[in-house]
């Protein structure tokens, strides 16, 4: 399933904000097709990394690159444009638009389309709706969803602007098992259909660790760890960073 | 190359890759035909009073200036006083030239549009270099500014008196005539404004400045080039105000600052642009009207009036439903219709 070819490659990114090292040093690479986790403890600098690599900071050393492009210090709206998109670890839906004009925005601006009118995008939008089934409520305002419903929103709205890269952010917070399980098979469809790579921040192990070929771990801003979901699951540092140190010597996890 | 297809609730207009298309299904349509309608056949019932054809001229003028600052208030994303600094720079663009280099109207409307747009231009970092209040600060204090101006250098704009004596853009010989003639085209320059941004709104770009209004960030990460889109809202509209005072300078011919720089005009509006129906396009057109009726009818109170007027609005806000302004009383919620929320600061 995953290519030769690295989709995401990021080389000695650090970042600090103020006194604080949100991510130091930090080097993996993402290769194409692969589904790669990235956990850590909260306030490990996940969610920091992920707004490097899609534009919102620009970091203070390393370099980004997407496909083999430099893709460091861009706006967003470039790297969204080039194939990477995101969804919010806290839902953030257009409020007062309904859902379909939400994921038309999308359509309109996640690929050059100077001359795509409103109906032509609400068109396509409609089917990135129907896929993550919430087509039913296309004229439903944002504001007016359960949070499973603003989840399949962002996943929409991520999907329409065509990306190559999908970085998702503790997709299945709030949800129940069965939310989750619906929404792991939503994203595996994606996966498939879209041919997509994923970059998946997630704090729930058991989905993390089936779902993933690869996981890298951080730690106070660092990376402790990477490899499959197995050595990750015996690594001493993981389990210490998680569990505390006599978990780790005494080698239960 | 140029293809028309009819279609049964819209016509479509095939130029090459672009398209272009009209909405004709009467459920669409009718209501602001019906709304145009009433507005251009009210002076043949109050052709014989002047000061009330005069009072709906204002309304129509307010209104001109409300939808554009609602424009602006969307596409920058942030509330604003106004940008009626363009309404100062317009006015006194076409009255000097007017007045000084003998310029005919047309050729001041043209420098009116070249001057507010180059000032909005090098204005317009401030739409997103300016975080939360400071950009709402800004376009109160230029104005406000550009009004001191006005005093310090009152050998051209000559301060409180202002400039009086401009060519008019018509004259029809009589008085009577000539208040019509200033009603319709205001109403005229008002129905284009509307028209305007009634298209923007209903189109990609309306899409996009309502994703821009509701969250800049997720925007940008969604593609959206933002700070092209702010640019472009901050300097339209401003262009837009431009023309107003154009207007105003060659109908009314005299302009004087102390009448649309301070604060109680910047004020005014923006009640305009809430009360019609928070920065909703057509919006401004009921609350225009209802701020010149109230106006006009709150005058002859006196002093006293200052206390009134304030009264009557803040019970107006009070008893308009769910915050959506007058409009909101019409408005049968639609929810394509994207209802703005306006933000004081980010």
């Amino acid at each position: 399933m995953c290519g030769d070819r690295y989709m995401l490659e990021v080389r000695d990114v650090t970042k600090h904000f103020g006194g604080l090292c949100a991510v130091n040093e930090v080097s993996f690479s993402v290769k194409e097709g692969a589904v790669v986790g990235l956990i850590g403890p909260n306030g490990a600098g996940k969610t920091t990394l992920l707004n490097l690599i899609c534009g919102i900071y620009k970091p203070d050393a390393g370099t980004i690159r997407f496909a083999e492009k430099d893709i460091t210090g861009m706006p967003s709206n470039r790297i969204c444009r080039l194939g990477v998109s995101r969804t919010y670890q806290i839902p953030q839906p257009f409020y007062a638009m309904t859902t379909l004009t939400g994921v038309a925005v999308s359509v309109i601006h996640g690929k050059k389309r100077p001359h795509m009118s409103l109906s032509d995008a609400i068109l396509e939008a409609s089917y990135y709706l129907e896929f993550v089934g919430l087509f039913s409520k296309r004229d439903t305002l944002a504001r007016e969803l359960t949070i499973y419903e603003l989840r399949m929103l962002e996943l929409a709205r991520a999907l329409a602007t065509t990306p190559k890269l999908l970085l998702l952010d503790e997709v299945m917070a709030g949800l129940n098992p069965a939310e989750s399980s619906k929404a792991l098979e939503m994203i595996w469809n994606a996966q498939e259909q879209f041919d997509i790579t994923i970059l998946w921040i997630e704090h729930i192990m058991k989905i993390i660790m089936n779902a993933a070929q690869q996981i890298v771990v951080l730690h106070y801003g660092q990376k402790i760890a990477e490899g499959t979901p197995q050595e990750i699951a015996n690594d001493a540092k993981v389990i210490e960073a998680y569990l505390g140190g006599q978990y780790a010597q005494s080698g239960r996890p | 190359m140029v293809r028309l297809e009819f279609r049964r609730d819209r016509i479509l207009l095939r130029w090459g890759e672009q398209k272009y298309e009209w909405v004709i299904e009467p459920r669409y349509w009718r209501n602001p035909a019906i709304g145009v309608f009433l507005l251009a056949i009210i002076p043949l019932f109050i052709l014989p009073y002047p000061n009330i054809l005069t009072m709906l001229t204002s309304a129509n003028l307010y209104a001109a200036i409300a939808i554009p600052l609602g424009l602006q208030m969307i596409g920058t994303a942030r509330v604003n006083f106004g940008p009626q600094l363009y309404l100062g720079l317009g006015g006194y663009t076409s009255a000097l030239l007017n007045l000084h280099l003998g310029w005919s109207p047309i050729p001041t409307l043209g420098a009116t549009i070249l001057v507010c747009a180059a000032v909005a231009l090098l204005l317009s970092p401030t739409t997103f270099i300016a975080k939360g209040l400071y950009f709402s600060l800004i376009t109160l204090i230029l104005p406000l500014t550009f009004l001191d101006v006005t005093f310090l250098y009152g050998d051209i704009f000559r301060g409180e008196v202002g400039l009086v004596g401009m060519s008019p853009l018509f004259n029809f010989g009589k008085v009577k005539w000539n208040y019509l003639g200033y009603f319709y085209f205001s109403l005229l320059l008002m129905l284009l404004y509307l028209f305007v941004s009634d298209k923007i709104s209903r189109s990609r770009f309306g899409v996009t400045l309502a994703a821009i209004n509701e969250n800049e960030d997720v925007a940008r990460m969604m593609g959206v080039d933002v700070t092209k889109y702010k640019v472009f809202y901050y300097v339209f509209p401003s262009i837009l105000t431009g023309i107003v005072a154009w207007f105003i300078v060659h109908t009314f011919r005299t302009f004087a600052g102390i009448t649309y720089l301070p604060l109680d005009f910047m004020i005014k509006i923006l009640i305009i642009v809430i009360i019609g129906g928070r920065a909703f396009v057509y919006g401004a057109v009921p609350g225009a009207y209802l701020i010149a009726v109230v106006e006009d009818s709150l005058r002859g109170l006196g002093p006293i009036n200052y206390f009134v007027f304030p009264l009557v609005l803040i019970g107006a806000i009070l008893i308009l439903p769910r915050g959506e302004g007058l409009w909101g009383l019409y408005h049968k919620r639609h929810h394509r219709d994207y209802f703005p929320t306006l933000h004081v600061r980010r």
